[in-house]
């Protein structure tokens, strides 16, 4: 009976339970609170005017193709970087990659008009080239581009982990038949990508539905426009929040049922478990990294350089001409260490939920509950499509009259940030989180490897670098995080987000984009350091590391 | 288990964060963002007002006067506040249909504004006109009508920001409908050759696109050029002056009728409209004054534009608002 008390032991379910509860809860309340100060809900408003179904059919189709692009490129850059494990810049590329998705919107626009702009770094090379319109950044191109800038990186790098986490045994096999280029796509690449698309795809169109200053700004006017703004338009200013819980009610329909959808798909269990992070073991010959793929490869990367690279230039010189009015010290330092602790905070939590939610999901699978294990994820996504300025005004209706002064403040907007940094956690680790594979299981169940042993010596080895990842974005998410600190308000103690926000506010344009450098810097600085801690594999004794090698290929012969 | 330690790590660094509670009479005062920003007139006025007072002044801070509008009517009789600061003539009627506000009691014979001012309960601190900034180096000839912008040459375009988000986008929808009454949908749609694109906020217009060259005109205040003469030194950017008028903003403050502080609620608003307050404004919120500053008023402030001040009154906007602006999207939005 051991086994199946080490197999199917009920605390992950526990676990799981209880984040489920709290996100659910939180998720749900909040929008039921505002549903109950609302009182009545006109559902046919949705079809009866005519400029909201207008803004729910472009909201629709800019996240659709937003996504389509954003995924459709990322995989032929995912495969090259994973081809090119050795190249001048990659670790640059990479960190780069990381950050896109963390640069607070304001920050981004800023980059991507200095590049694109009118009178962008590419304005004579698109006068010399003729043929594109001087405004491309505006309009529907301009949301797709932004969109890309973001979403691509972000989709390229989950799939770049997912091929890397393949064992080495299989890539060293792949090395010797000499597979070329198709049938390493057939064999190896297409089932390691697979079961990632539609969760990423989700996950993208979600984003891309949900973007409120990127659609606003490049939209170039009402007609282009979002939910999000109605909603804001609704809460904030008609304060009507029958409109508002409609509009929410509809974003988290659409939104959910997708990721239902996905979820569902998707779920084809793994052939093989990934062993360690293969990049610096990796020194198998790769016969398709010759002849054209030379070429292709470089196209691909030299492509993701000229999308990722300029707009963060043009942040880096901005900010290092700002430089000299930084603020005078006094409140940038402060600032900087409150925000990191946040993050901190809201990073672990995020964290912490995303594990028990995974390990609750992986023992609802184990013991056959595929509906319920589908909830289980699909609650941590919930964060995802209820908005923000619906989740946070809800918050405020729960919890009131009792809210908001000092450190209550601060605490409640480490929690929001925690579950809005949930989905990305989540979707960083969830690949590494099944664990071992039933040979593996049965093998450590015969040896009497349970409990922590078993956590401690075979699963940690294949989570750490994952979960250092996924910190690192739960982290800086919350680092750039502008929108949850601004419902709650602060005591004149500001994080460096909003005192970027002061600063633009007050005209400092210099001293605000050198805020925005530091912000960028903080980003790096975790992404770098969570990196660094956990590039060596841990250090074991020589004895159980080769036991667990050979272990490991057993399973996967 | 590291992680255990992590967690720990943690909470201490949250409670660390939490910083210390304070004895002690208070004051608590709900205004925007950019006002207790270490540049605007906030700490300034903190520290004049505390050396009077012997009680602390705590800023509480939102990002806009929307939000201020709302947190007041979410938290209602349970507000918090003692004093909100930073509510425009466009919110007014709307904060005072809350019912949670009480007269100001304030002398305001000092008050120095383009209108007559008679309303008890809002004390104007600031005023400003809406106005397009435009970029000399790309603009030698700006338009000095609305009639001149809707004609101007295909090159001349302008940055707007959105009337359901922005304050200013508000000002705009306001203006052209005080100037054109029953034609404003016309116009607007007129207008929108000229328009590059429309920001959610003023800092995205302002910064990203309009710093950045994009556009040689955008909607901003008419005060906005002080800044730039005054603190940069530049006489780049100025504001066209329309000959229709320009569309005015007071920003005022008003007492929360609750307040467990009246004495010291009062004592606040009656500094308003000294000069220990206001000498921050002009500089620190990029705003004219609300009383006569003498000599102490900038002289950049002599340079900048003097137009005629065109406004509805707060019940009117409140009244007709979310029609005009559904009157603007059909207009806009083909």
């Amino acid at each position: 009976m051991a086994s199946r008390w080490a197999t199917h032991s009920r605390w992950p379910l526990t676990a799981g339970i209880v984040a489920l509860v709290a996100v659910a809860g939180l998720g749900l309340g909040s929008l039921g609170a505002l549903l109950w100060q609302a009182r009545e809900l006109h559902p046919a408003m949705l079809w009866q005017e005519p400029w909201l179904a207008a803004v729910l059919r472009f909201t629709l189709w800019q996240a659709s193709l937003s996504t389509l692009l954003s995924i459709g490129l990322a995989m032929p850059v995912a495969l090259a970087l994973a081809r090119r494990p050795h190249f001048f810049g990659r670790r640059l590329l990479l960190r780069a990659m990381e950050l896109s998705l963390v640069i607070p919107s304001l920050i981004a626009l800023f980059g991507l008009v200095a590049v694109h702009g009118r009178r962008g770094w590419l304005a004579p090379l698109r006068d010399a080239l003729g043929g594109l319109p001087d405004d491309y950044l505006y309009g529907l191109s301009g949301i797709v581009l932004a969109h890309v800038f973001y979403n691509l990186p972000l989709a390229a790098r989950l799939m770049l982990q997912a091929l890397e986490e393949a064992p080495p045994a299989q890539w060293r096999l792949a090395g010797q038949l000499g597979l070329s280029r198709g049938a390493l796509w057939k064999a190896l690449e297409w089932p390691r990508l697979a079961p990632l698309l539609p969760r990423l795809a989700a996950l993208v169109f979600t984003l891309c539905f949900t973007s409120f200053a990127i659609v606003m700004t490049l939209g170039g006017g009402p007609a282009s426009s979002t939910l999000e703004v109605a909603l804001y338009q609704a809460m904030k200013f008609d304060h009507d929040l029958a409109l508002a819980a409609l509009l929410a009610l509809t974003q988290l329909a659409i939104c959910l049922t997708l990721w239902l959808l996905a979820l569902s798909r998707g779920g084809t269990p793994r052939l093989a478990v990934g062993g360690h992070p293969s990049r610096s073991a990796g020194r198998w010959w790769r016969r398709d990294a010759l002849g054209i793929s030379r070429f292709t490869d470089a196209c691909w990367l030299a492509g993701l350089a000229a999308l990722l690279l300029p707009p963060l230039a043009a942040v880096l010189v901005a900010g290092v001409l700002g430089l000299p009015d930084m603020p005078r010290g006094a409140s940038l330092a402060p600032a900087a260490l409150r925000s990191l602790s946040m993050a901190l905070g809201a990073g672990l939590g995020a964290l912490a939920l995303a594990v028990a939610l995974l390990a609750g999901r992986q023992w609802l699978r184990d013991t056959r509950h595929p509906l319920a294990a589908t909830v289980m994820e699909g609650g941590g996504q919930l964060i995802l499509v209820i908005p923000a300025l619906v989740f946070g005004t809800g918050l405020f209706l729960l919890l009131r009259p009792r809210l908001g002064s000092g450190w209550e403040g601060y605490a409640l907007v480490v929690l929001v940030n925690a579950f809005m940094a949930l989905p990305f956690a989540m979707q960083v680790i969830r690949g590494a989180l099944p664990g071992l594979s039933a040979p593996e299981r049965r093998l450590a169940d015969q040896f009497g490897v349970h409990g922590w042993a078993r956590l401690r010596w075979l699963q940690w080895p294949r989570l750490r670098r994952p979960l250092a990842l996924a910190l690192a974005y739960a982290m800086t998410l919350s680092l750039g995080d502008f929108s949850v600190i601004a419902l709650f308000g602060s005591p004149s103690a500001p994080t460096l987000p909003m005192l970027l926000f002061q600063q633009l506010g007050g005209y400092r344009w210099q001293g605000a984009a050198a805020t925005a450098l530091l912000l960028l810097a903080l980003v790096m600085l975790v992404f770098a350091a969570l990196d660094r801690l956990t590039r060596r594999p841990p250090r074991y004794g020589w004895g159980r590391e080769k036991g667990k090698r050979e272990g490991e290929e057993v399973s996967s012969e | 288990m590291p992680l255990k330690v992590y967690a720990a790590g943690a909470s201490l660094a949250v409670l660390l964060v939490a910083g210390v509670a304070q004895a002690g009479e208070t004051l608590t005062v709900y205004t925007y963002d950019s006002f207790v920003s270490e540049w605007g007139p906030g700490p300034g006025i903190e520290k004049a007002f505390e050396a009077r007072c012997d009680c602390d002044l705590e800023f509480v801070a939102l990002p806009g006067g929307v939000d201020i509008l709302q947190r007041l009517r979410l938290e209602g009789q349970g507000t918090a506040a003692d004093v909100v600061l930073g509510l425009d003539m466009n919110l007014m009627a709307e904060a005072r249909s809350l019912d949670l506000l009480a007269p100001h009691g304030v002398d305001t014979a000092a008050l120095d504004l383009p209108i007559a001012w008679d309303d008890d309960t809002f004390l104007p601190y600031d005023w400003g006109h809406f106005a397009f900034v435009y970029d000399t180096e790309q603009l030698s000839d700006p338009p000095d009508s609305f009639e001149a912008l809707l004609e101007a040459p295909e090159d001349v375009k302008v940055i707007l920001q959105d009337p359901r988000t922005s304050v200013t986008g508000l000002g705009l929808l306001l203006w052209i409908k005080k100037v054109y009454g029953e034609q404003a949908p016309e116009v607007w749609s007129r207008l929108q050759e000229r328009v590059l694109t429309v920001t959610n906020g003023w800092s995205q217009a302002y910064f990203s696109l309009f710093m950045n060259g994009e556009a040689p005109m955008v909607l901003s205040y008419a005060t906005s050029p002080a800044y730039h003469m005054a603190v940069e030194g530049t006489d780049r950017y100025q504001a066209a002056e329309f000959e229709e008028g320009h569309y005015l903003q007071v920003e005022t403050a008003a007492m929360v009728a609750d307040t467990e502080q009246p004495e010291l609620a009062r004592k606040f608003l009656a500094f308003v409209l000294t000069p220990d307050f206001q000498r921050h404004i002009p500089l620190g919120n990029v705003m004219h004054p609300a009383i006569d500053l003498g000599d102490e008023l900038p002289a950049v402030y002599d340079r900048l534009i003097a137009p005629k001040s065109l406004a509805f009154s707060p019940e009117e906007v409140q009244a007709h608002r979310r029609e005009w602006i559904r009157e603007w999207r059909n207009a806009v939005a083909q």
